[in-house]
């Protein structure tokens, strides 16, 4: 009887159900970084396909002379943004899920964004959180405010254990804000941009309670709903990613007869001796006498254009950070007629 | 007890509707940063306008009026040809081999518009209300005022618009300007011929004793002639603004110009070397009594252009 037990007791191999905590965190850590890493490969290669106008041939002229550094740099020029919002969302929810989840009985299952925040180092985060602060438009910017916030779960209590000495660091930082956005507030409401007003405005206060467990009812549809979000929100805006060229886009003037100049609006694939490989814009390859071009010009692309007519303090909100300083050390941009010329 | 549960539920409830809030707030923002534009760019008005795809862009410009529109061996030089340069440049046409240059009488200039011989016209153009009927007008991009050149032999008896009606001096302007109307509502029996030049050449054999004319036209001819003639300052009162002449069916060309003329007075206003300013000064600017700026554009459309990140400080 006693040997029955102690058989029963010591099954051969542990059913495939029962997980230890390690072996959980462990796939969950392969899960997340699979897709840190997979989902820019992928990108990068379907790029190319979409670069090449879906033409086999035209996608392998591409692969043969894109080199994969290029590749990676122009990906990461264009996705950065992409990138750093999937993880910011990432961190954001999953540490509001987590902390939710901590008061939820242990049979609970963890939902998979507060499993990968909890497999994700903090340096990590903080280096996602900074590519956003340096990548994402400035319109777009004071939304990380409340998702810092909510992914190191920083409460108002945090900064000083005593009420009133708390409310007038709040109350400081709260007035240095709209110091610095007021002009542009009053010039958004001027223009009647009131999506504009609401994403610099409400943010900051959002920030104010977003911290702290949500109701047990609300959790298993947010951590659902949001996961969902997140991905069809990533496949979203993938989409002009996989758009955005790789190589830049360029005006060539072609004298093809003595005369007789043609402008070609289109990406230089590569150049040699013989011939300068040209990516039409509206479609298709040219090979061009390297001998018969007479002048090159670099044109921004149409996706480029502001969507909107505001400015913080000189910098204008549609460009990021690091686009906005870069614009400082290089104020005057003109456009070279060509670029018009041909459409 | 129950104090502190309703404290913490209201807490929560707060956090809810606080993540909910931020979720609809970022979901707006990905929306907006995916919408277009929400004004038409300057890419959009060349599309739309009649010149989108022609190999060159054909100007009107006068070919017989020094500083402003000259032709001199066979290269178009001159304040309206410059200005017409900055246009033509930015609309797409760079280079005079990109410029069909129509060389315009002062009568022709609006027959050429209507009947789509030229594309634009800058050629000392001044904005009226009956000619705004015809063509339409972006600008004004120089303002100018009518004066009276008289040869140094006259310059001490012709001073006043009265002596200009008296019947021993025979004045000279050119036709369909507005000078012509302007004379003739001061009671000023003017000999009306096709140029200004006629009117000068007709000083110099004797023909005429005055030609009245925009101060600019008037500037050109005493550039080429500094010691034979002399500029009357007379109160003929009204200014003239010269605009730069669009076909009325081309509104999006009209658009563009006075947006790249709206350009230029922006980058002069704040201190910066504009395309006008340089045109001025190669041109006018030696010759004019006064110094002059760019006068602001009238009606200038909101458009979105690439360079609009710039930093303007």
């Amino acid at each position: 009887m006693s040997a029955a037990v102690t058989e029963e007791a010591r099954p051969a191999t542990p059913p495939p159900a029962v997980r230890d905590p390690a072996e959980r965190r462990a796939r969950a850590s392969q899960s997340f970084w699979s897709a840190v890493v997979g989902v820019p490969a992928i990108f990068s290669v379907l790029r190319l396909g979409v670069e090449a106008g879906g033409e086999l041939q035209t996608t392998l002229l591409l692969v043969a002379n894109v080199g994969t550094v290029n590749l990676l740099a122009g990906f990461l020029t264009t996705a950065a943004r992409l990138l750093s919002t999937g993880l910011v969302a990432t961190f954001a929810l999953g540490a509001v899920l987590r902390v939710s989840v901590e008061r939820m009985p242990a049979t609970v299952r963890r939902p998979l964004l507060a499993r990968w925040v909890d497999v994700t180092p903090a340096w990590f985060a903080v280096a996602s959180f900074l590519l956003a602060l340096i990548t994402w438009q400035l319109l777009y910017l004071p939304l990380l405010v409340p998702a810092f916030v909510a992914a190191f779960q920083l409460t108002p209590a945090r900064l000083h254990e005593r009420r009133i000495p708390r409310l007038l660091i709040l109350a400081g930082l709260l007035v240095g804000y709209a110091w610095l956005l007021a002009p542009t507030l009053v010039d958004a409401a001027r223009q009647r941009e009131w999506l504009a007003v609401a994403l610099l405005a409400a943010p900051p206060l959002l920030a104010l309670w977003i911290t702290g467990p949500l109701p047990g009812a609300v959790i298993r549809p947010l951590a659902s709903i949001t996961e969902a979000a997140v991905l069809a929100t990533l496949v979203w805006a993938a989409l002009p990613v996989i758009s955005t060229p790789v190589l830049p886009l360029t005006v060539t003037t072609v004298e093809s007869a003595p005369g007789v100049t043609e402008d070609i609006r289109g990406h230089v694939v590569t150049t040699d001796d013989v011939s300068m490989v040209l990516l039409q814009d509206r479609g298709g390859v040219r090979y061009v006498p390297t001998d018969q071009v007479r002048a090159q010009v670099l044109c921004p692309g149409e996706e480029e254009l502001p969507r909107h007519r505001l400015r913080i303090h000189d910098f204008h909100v549609d460009d990021s950070l690091l686009e906005g300083l870069g614009r400082r050390v290089r104020p005057v941009h003109r456009i070279d007629a060509a670029c018009r010329a041909v459409g | 007890m129950s104090d502190v549960t309703a404290r913490h539920r209201l807490r929560s409830v707060a956090t809810t509707l606080a993540v909910a809030l931020t979720l609809t707030l970022a979901a707006a923002a990905g929306c907006d940063n995916r919408k277009d534009p929400p004004l038409p760019s300057v890419l959009d008005k060349l599309r739309e306008s009649h010149i989108d795809g022609q190999p060159k862009i054909k100007i009107g410009v006068a070919t017989t009026e020094p500083l402003m529109g000259e032709l001199r061996n066979g290269v178009h030089g001159g304040f309206d040809v410059e200005i017409a340069r900055y246009l033509a440049a930015f609309l797409g046409f760079a280079g005079d081999q990109r410029i069909e240059w129509v060389s315009l009488a002062t009568e022709d200039r609006i027959p050429a518009l209507q009947g789509g011989v030229v594309d634009l016209v800058v050629s000392s153009f001044s904005m009226t209300e009956e000619r705004e009927k015809l063509v339409s007008f972006a600008g004004p991009y120089f303002v100018t005022t009518q004066e009276v050149m008289v040869p140094v032999r006259l310059k001490n008896r012709i001073r006043t618009i009265e002596d200009l009606r008296r019947p021993e001096y025979r004045i000279c302007t050119s036709g369909g300007s507005t000078t012509e109307a302007e004379l003739e509502k001061h009671d000023v029996k003017a000999y009306v011929v096709k140029e200004v030049g006629d009117c000068v050449r007709g000083i110099r054999e004797g023909r005429y004793d005055a030609v009245s004319t925009d101060e600019t036209i008037l500037a050109g001819f005493l550039s080429l002639y500094p010691k034979e003639f002399e500029i009357v300052d007379m109160p003929f009162g009204t200014s003239e603004l010269l605009g730069v002449g669009v076909p009325i069916g081309d509104p999006a060309l009209r658009d563009l110009v006075a947006f790249a003329l709206q350009k230029s007075y922006l980058q002069g206003r704040s201190g910066l070397s504009s395309p006008w300013l340089t045109a001025y000064n190669r041109t006018l600017g030696p010759w004019l009594k006064a110094d002059k700026s760019q006068p602001q554009p009238l009606n200038v459309p909101k458009l979105v252009d690439f360079d609009d990140k710039a930093p303007v400080r």
